[in-house]
C-alpha cells in the first residue's frame, strides 16, 4: 500500500524521524517498506507573478519579467516556451541554482534575451503526471488570483510536501490498509502516542427513516444504511485530493472523494447512492441469483448463485464489495444520498472478484479482512465529513441489519510460556511495555498476562500471536543462538536415496553430466512419449501450450536438451537425468541417459570410447552392478516395446528379474531427425522396481590358491548365432572347472562365408586343485562338441 | 708360468677392451672356451715334470678364475650401460596432455542439494519423500491455507483441478510428514524437491524450481533454535563466520514467521553490489510451526513446539556460485555445467 508521511503524521507525530528512518523502523517490524518517494522535490521555488510577457519573434518562446516580491531586485527577467505564459498569471518559478527531479536550474541567455530561471509545470517538480489535467500537462501551472507572491515554501504551500512510503503488507496485516489502524502500528513502533479524529457517534443523529434495509444472507452478516437528504456536490478541497492521489486514488467529486478516503482512514469499503436513482427505498442483500449486471463503468457481468448482490425493489443495483451500479452513480446532479457500509463474507468476495477478475479496491479489503467495528466508525466519519465539506443534512437514522455486535478477543499468555516459545529471557516490564504501546491493555496477575486485543487487530487468535508481537517489537537482535536439545536421533539417508546417490556416482565416474529439466511439457511431448507412464495430466489452466502437461516420460526433454547444446557446437554432450514422471494413477520414478559423443575422444593418445549401444550397455551394467545385482537378473531381451522412438536392430529391453525396467539404443534416425539429431543413444528406465528389489550383499570369496589356465578358440558360426547362444553353450558344457568364458574377437568378411561369422573366445578353467591336461582336455573337448553339435560350428585353424 | 702371466694379462686386456656384450662373449670363448687359450694351457701339463704339475695346474685355475671374475665384472657394467641405453632411448615428452578422461559433473541444484542433506544428516535429521502432483489438502488446508484464504494469493498455483495441484512449495512434505507423525515427537527432516508457480520465466523468476524445507517439532524448541540451526547452515552453506539476522514476516503455517537474512559473504557484511549495500542477503522463510497446524496434524500444542524453514535452492546456488540467470538452470548449456566440475 501506499501510505503518506504527511497523512500519518496527522495521526503519530513523526517529528524528528525522516521518511527514510520511518521506512527502516518499519521494516524492521515487519511492515517492508519497498520504497520511499517525494511527491515533488525542488530546491529554491518561490511563487511570483507575471509582470511583462513578449513574444520572441519566430520562436514559440516569450521574454517575461517575473516579480517574486516588493524590492526592485524582487524582478527576474526569465524566458518561458510555455503557450498558457500570459500577464497577470502567478507561476511557480525556480531559481537559478534551484535543483529539479530533471537538472539545476542556470542562469542563461536565450536567443540574446536574459533568463534568469524558469516557470514550472507541476510534472517538472516530480509530480506523478497522472494525476495532471491536459492544460496542465501542455503548459505551466496557472495559480490561483491569490496565490502569495514571494512565499517559497512553494511545495507546502501546495500541498505536496509529502513523501510515499511503499508497504508491502503480509496477508495477516490487512488492519494497516486502514490509516488509523497504521498510525497504531506506527505508534507501538516508535512508541508514540496515537490520536484518532474526533469521529465517535457522530452517525448518531437524524430523523426516523423509512428506508429498509434487510439481508438475506448469512455471507452478509451486517449492513448499516444511511439517508443524507441534502448534500452539495463540487470539487474536493486540495489537501483532499492530494490524500486520495497519496493512496494512488483519483479525485471525482467531494462526496465520492468522502467515501474513498473514509475507506482509506477506517478501512472499510463504503458505496454512496444517489438516492434519486434508487427507484425503491429499500436494500435488500442476496446471494441467489443467476443473472447480468452492468457495473459503474459500463461493462456487463455474469452473476451467479453464491455472488452477493445488492438489490433494490428487486432489482440487482451492485456487486457487493466489489462494484457499485450505473444506475445509482453519484454525479454532478447528486441532491441526497444513501450511505452503505457492511460487512460481507471475505471468501465469497474473493470468489466473485477472482472469477469477474474484478479486485477492486473495495473488493482487496474485504478479501483480506475488516473488522465488524469499521461500519460504525466509517457511518460516522462519513456524516463528520459530508456536514463539513458537502454542506450535508437532513439526516434520517442509521438502518441496521443483521448483527453489528463484535465480540472482544481476549487472549491469555504466560511471561514463562512465551520465553519457551522464543528462547528468551523477556522480562514482564519489557513484555508489559510492547504490550501497551499495542493498546492490548495487558493485564498481569503474576506469571499470566491477559491481553484486550483492539477490535482491529482481527490477526489476533492465540498466545503465540501475542509471543510474535512481542518479539517483533523488542527486536529480533536479543535472540541467542542454540541448537535443538532433544533427544538424538539417526540421521540417514533411506536405501533408495542411497541407491540414487550411487547411480550418480557410477554414470558420473563415467564421464556423464546430470542435467534437470522442466517437468511441464506440450501435448507435442505427450504424442511423442516414450513408453508412457500412464494417462497424462493437463493442468486446468496452463500459462502456455508449451508447458500444458505434466511429461510422461523423460526422452523428449533430454532429446531437446542435446539438440541445443548441439546447436551451440558444445561436444561431450552425455548426460542423465533423474526425475519423477506423472500420470493419472500416480507417479514413476525415472533414469534417462543420453549419449550423444564419443565417451572418450583422445587423437594424441589414439583412445576412443565410441557412444554406441555397447557403450550404454557397459553403463547399465556398471550401475546395476554397482547397486548389486549379480549374474543374469540384469538381462537384455529383444525390443518389442518401442521401435518408433528406437532403432529397431540396435536397441534391447533391459530387464530386472520378471520386470521390464525400459529399453536403450539407438534412437531411431527417423526420430532422431525431429530433433536435429543423427546418431544418438538412449536409455531410459523404471527405478521403482530397482529401488524396491533385493540386491546380493557384499560378501567375501575365498581367493583361488591354484593357477588358471586359459585356451583360446576361434569358431565360426552362422551370422544368426548370437554372442549369448555361444556363451551359453560353452557355459553348459564347460563343467566344473569352468571359470570364465568371454568372446574377444568377431570377424566377418572374406575369409568366412557371406553369412557366417568367426567368433575368438576365451576360455579359463581353474578348480581347487591343480589342473591336469587330461581334465582340461577332457572339458574343453565337450565344449567344442557341443559348439558343433548345437551352433553348427566349425572350429577354425 | 711365464706363458700363463702372459695369457691373463693379454685376456684380462681383451676383457678390458671389449666394447659390448657381444664382443665380450668372443672373448669368453677365445679364453676360456673348450679350445680356448687357458684350455691350452692345461693342455701342456702333460709335457711337465710330475713335481711341477701340482702347482702349474693351480695357476692356471687361478689365472682361469681371475679372467672369468673379469668378464663377469665388465658383463655386469655392460648389462648396466645397455640399459641405460635403452631407457634413454625410451624418453617421453612428459608435457604433453594425459588421456582425455571426462569427468561427469553434478548439477548445481543436486549439489546444494546434497550439501544440506549431508549437513542436516550430521546433526540427526532425515530426507522426507513426496509426490510433486499433490492435494490441495496437504499444500493448502493443513498448512492452514484454507480454500479462498488471500494467503493462497502469494502463491499462484498450477491447479490440475479443484483437488490436485502442482505443489507450490516443499511445505506439502512436511505436512504429509506430521500427518504420519500421528502426534509423536521427535520429528527431525528435511524435504528437497522440486515446488511449481505460475511465473513468467526471466532472470529471476522460473515456473519450476526447487526448495528445501526443514522441520523440528519436540519439547521445548525454540525460535533461538532455529536461529543457532540455521547459522550453521549458513556457515556451511556460505562460509564459516556467517551471521544470521531475523526480520519479522508473515506464513500461514508459522507463527511467529520470519525473514532470514545472512551476512553477506561477498563483502563480510561490510555492503558490496551483490547485498546491495546493506550487508545482508535476504535467503529464506522461517517460523515456530503455528500451533493451529500443530493440532490439525494431532500434536498437542501445548505440550510440544517446532520450528520449519523453507530456502530455494536456486537462490542458494545463485548467491553461492554467482550465476546471475535461474533460466541457467534448466537450459543445461554444457558449458554451464562444466562449472560445477569438482567437490564442494
Amino acid at each position: 500500500m501506499r501510505l503518506s508521511y504527511k497523512w500519518l503524521n496527522e495521526y503519530v507525530s513523526l517529528e524528528g524521524i525522516t521518511p527514510q528512518e520511518l521506512a527502516d523502523r518499519m521494516t524492521t517490524a515487519g511492515l517492508e517498506v519497498e520504497g520511499v518517494e517525494p511527491v515533488a522535490s525542488a530546491t529554491d521555488l518561490i511563487i511570483g507573478e507575471v509582470i511583462e510577457c513578449e513574444a520572441i519573434p519566430d520562436t514559440h518562446l516569450h521574454a517575461t519579467k517575473v516579480r517574486v516580491g516588493e524590492g526592485a531586485d524582487d524582478v527576474y527577467e526569465i524566458v518561458c516556451g510555455a503557450p498558457n505564459v500570459r500577464t497577470g498569471l502567478k507561476v511557480i518559478v525556480a531559481l537559478p541554482g534551484c535543483v529539479l527531479p530533471g537538472g539545476t536550474i542556470l542562469s542563461k541567455p536565450v536567443r540574446g534575451y536574459n533568463s534568469n530561471g524558469m516557470i514550472c509545470a507541476l510534472f517538472e517538480l516530480g509530480v506523478d503526471k497522472k494525476w495532471l489535467s491536459e492544460e496542465q500537462l501542455a503548459g505551466i501551472e496557472e495559480l490561483p488570483e491569490d496565490a502569495p507572491v514571494g512565499e517559497r515554501n512553494v511545495l507546502g504551500w501546495l500541498g505536496l510536501d509529502d513523501t510515499i512510503l511503499d508497504v508491502s503488507l503480509t496477508p495477516n496485516r490487512a488492519d494497516c490498509l486502514s490509516m488509523w489502524n497504521m498510525a497504531k502500528e506506527v505508534g507501538a513502533i516508535l512508541r508514540r502516542p496515537v490520536h484518532w479524529p474526533d469521529y465517535e457517534g457522530k452517525s448518531d443523529v437524524g430523523e426516523p427513516s423509512s428506508f429498509k434495509v434487510a439481508t438475506a444472507t448469512k455471507n452478509c452478516t451486517c449492513f448499516y444504511g444511511k439517508v443524507v437528504n441534502h448534500v452539495k456536490v463540487g470539487p474536493s478541497p486540495k489537501w483532499l485530493v492530494n490524500y486520495l492521489h497519496s493512496a494512488g486514488m483519483n479525485s471525482i467529486n467531494n462526496v465520492v472523494d468522502l467515501s474513498n478516503f473514509v475507506m482509506l482512514e477506517t478501512g472499510q469499503p463504503l458505496h454512496y447512492y444517489d438516492l434519486a436513482k434508487l427507484p425503491h427505498r429499500e436494500i435488500n442483500v442476496v446471494d441467489d441469483r443467476d443473472m447480468k449486471i452492468t457495473a459503474l463503468d459500463g461493462v456487463d457481468f455474469e452473476i451467479h448463485k453464491g455472488d452477493i448482490l445488492i438489490t433494490t425493489g428487486g432489482e440487482a443495483t451492485g456487486i457487493a464489495g466489489i462494484m457499485g451500479g450505473e444506475e445509482s452513480m453519484i454525479d454532478e446532479n447528486t441532491k441526497a444520498i444513501f450511505i452503505e457500509a457492511a460487512h460481507f463474507d471475505a471468501a465469497s468476495v474473493r470468489r466473485t472478484s477472482i472469477r469477474l477478475n474484478l479486485i477492486t479496491e473495495a473488493a482487496q479489503r474485504f478479501t483480506k479482512g475488516v473488522e465488524m467495528g469499521a461500519m460504525k466508525k466509517a457511518v460516522d466519519r462519513s456524516v463528520q465529513l459530508l456536514e463539513k465539506y458537502a454542506d450535508a443534512s437532513g439526516f434520517e437514522e442509521t438502518q441496521i441489519a443483521g448483527d453489528p455486535s463484535c465480540t472482544p478477543v481476549e487472549i491469555t499468555e504466560t511471561l514463562t510460556h512465551c520465553n519457551e516459545l522464543l528462547g528468551t529471557d523477556f522480562t514482564m516490564d519489557q513484555v508489559k511495555e510492547v504490550l501497551d504501546a499495542l493498546d492490548f491493555k495487558p493485564e498481569i496477575n503474576g506469571d499470566e498476562i491477559v491481553c484486550h486485543i483492539p477490535g482491529y487487530r482481527i490477526d489476533m487468535e492465540r498466545p503465540a500471536d501475542v509471543d510474535e508481537e512481542i518479539i517483533r517489537l523488542i527486536g529480533f537482535d536479543s535472540l541467542k543462538e542454540t541448537l535443538p536439545v532433544m533427544e538424538a536421533t539417526v540421521g540417514q539417508l533411506t536405501p533408495a536415496q542411497n541407491t540414487r546417490r550411487t547411480i550418480m556416482n557410477v554414470l558420473q565416474a563415467n564421464g556423464l553430466h546430470q542435467i534437470v529439466t522442466y517437468t511441464l511439457v506440450s501435448q507435442d511431448y505427450i504424442d511423442e512419449s516414450f513408453d508412457p507412464c500412464g494417462e497424462a495430466i493437463s493442468l486446468s489452466m496452463p500459462m502456455s501450450e508449451a508447458r500444458r502437461y505434466i511429461r510422461t516420460s523423460l526422452l523428449n526433454s533430454i532429446l531437446e536438451c542435446v539438440q541445443y547444446n548441439e546447436a551451440h557446437q558444445n561436444t561431450g554432450n552425455n548426460f542423465f537425468e533423474h526425475s519423477f514422471v506423472s500420470y493419472k494413477g500416480g507417479e514413476e520414478e525415472r533414469l534417462a541417459i543420453v549419449l550423444d559423443s564419443p565417451l572418450t575422444e583422445d587423437r594424441l593418445h589414439k583412445i576412443t570410447v565410441p557412444a554406441d549401444f555397447y557403450a550404454m550397455k557397459g553403463i547399465l551394467t556398471a550401475v546395476f552392478g554397482k547397486l548389486g545385482f549379480n549374474g543374469s537378473r540384469i538381462h537384455v531381451k529383444e525390443n518389442t516395446c518401442d521401435t518408433v522412438h528406437f532403432h529397431p536392430y540396435r536397441s534391447a529391453e533391459i530387464w530386472l528379474d520378471k520386470t521390464r525396467l525400459g529399453v536403450f539404443g539407438e534412437i531411431h534416425p527417423a526420430y532422431a531427425a525431429k530433433f536435429d539429431l543423427k546418431r544418438i543413444v538412449y536409455a531410459e528406465v523404471r527405478l521403482g522396481p530397482v529401488l524396491a528389489a533385493r540386491t546380493s550383499k557384499v560378501r567375501f570369496a575365498a581367493l583361488d590358491r591354484f593357477p588358471a589356465v586359459t585356451r583360446d578358440i576361434a569358431i565360426v558360426v552362422k551370422k544368426s548365432v548370437t554372442g549369448e547362444d555361444i556363451l551359453n553353450t560353452v557355459r553348459k558344457a564347460g563343467k566344473k572347472i569352468l571359470r570364465n568364458s568371454e568372446i574377444f574377437d568377431i570377424y566377418e568378411g572374406e575369409h568366412v562365408g557371406a553369412d557366417e561369422k568367426s567368433v575368438a573366445l576365451r576360455i579359463t578353467y581353474q578348480a581347487d586343485h591343480t589342473l591336469t591336461e587330461d581334465e582340461i582336455t577332457s572339458a574343453h573337448e565337450e565344449i567344442l562338441k557341443q559348439l558343433t553339435n548345437k551352433l553348427k560350428a566349425q572350429l577354425r585353424a | 708360468m711365464e706363458q700363463i702371466r702372459e695369457v691373463e694379462e693379454k685376456a684380462l686386456e681383451a676383457v678390458r677392451n671389449a666394447e659390448d656384450l657381444a664382443a665380450l662373449q668372443q672373448v669368453r670363448v677365445m679364453y676360456l672356451g673348450k679350445k680356448g687359450s687357458i684350455q691350452g694351457l692345461m693342455s701342456m701339463m702333460k709335457s711337465l715334470p710330475k713335481e711341477e704339475k701340482p702347482a702349474f695346474g693351480q695357476a692356471v685355475n687361478q689365472c682361469k678364475q681371475t679372467v672369468s671374475d673379469a668378464i663377469e665384472a665388465r658383463n655386469a657394467e655392460l648389462q648396466k650401460e645397455a640399459l641405460a641405453k635403452q631407457l634413454e632411448e625410451e624418453k617421453i615428452d612428459i608435457t604433453l596432455a594425459g588421456d582425455k578422461l571426462e569427468v561427469g559433473t553434478t548439477h548445481p541444484l543436486i549439489m546444494v542439494q546434497q550439501q544440506l542433506e549431508d549437513l542436516f544428516i550430521g546433526m540427526g535429521y532425515t530426507v522426507a519423500e513426496g509426490p510433486e502432483v499433490e492435494q490441495d489438502y496437504y499444500n493448502f488446508e493443513l498448512a492452514n491455507i484454507p480454500k479462498d484464504h488471500p494467503a493462497r494469493d502469494m502463491q499462484d498455483t498450477f491447479y490440475i483441478d479443484p483437488n490436485t495441484l502442482l505443489r507450490t512449495h516443499t511445505t506439502a512434505m512436511q505436512m504429509r510428514e506430521l500427518e504420519k507423525a500421528k502426534g509423536r515427537t521427535p520429528i527431525k527432516l528435511i524435504c528437497p524437491g522440486k515446488v511449481y508457480r505460475r511465473d513468467d520465466d526471466d532472470a529471476t523468476h522460473s515456473h519450476q524450481f526447487m526448495q528445501c524445507e526443514g522441520l523440528v517439532v519436540g519439547e521445548k524448541i525454540t525460535l533461538a533454535d532455529l536461529k543457532g540451526t540455521l547459522t550453521a547452515m549458513a556457515n556451511r552453506m556460505f562460509g564459516e563466520g556467517r551471521k544470521v539476522r531475523f526480520r519479522p514476516s508473515f506464513f500461514p503455517f508459522t507463527e511467529p514467521s520470519v525473514e532470514v537474512d545472512v551476512s553477506c559473504p561477498f563483502c563480510n557484511g561490510k555492503g558490496c553490489s551483490v547485498c546491495k549495500g546493506s550487508g545482508w542477503i535476504e535467503i529464506l522463510g522461517a517460523g515456530m510451526v503455528h500451533p493451529h497446524v500443530l493440532e490439525m496434524n494431532g500434536f498437542d500444542s501445548e505440550k510440544c513446539s517446532g520450528f520449519a524453514f523453507g530456502v530455494g535452492l536456486e537462490r542458494v546456488a545463485m548467491l553461492k556460485y554467482g550465476i546471475d540467470d535461474i533460466r541457467n538452470f534448466y537450459t543445461n548449456d554444457l558449458r554451464f555445467l562444466k562449472n560445477f566440475d569438482r567437490f564442494d
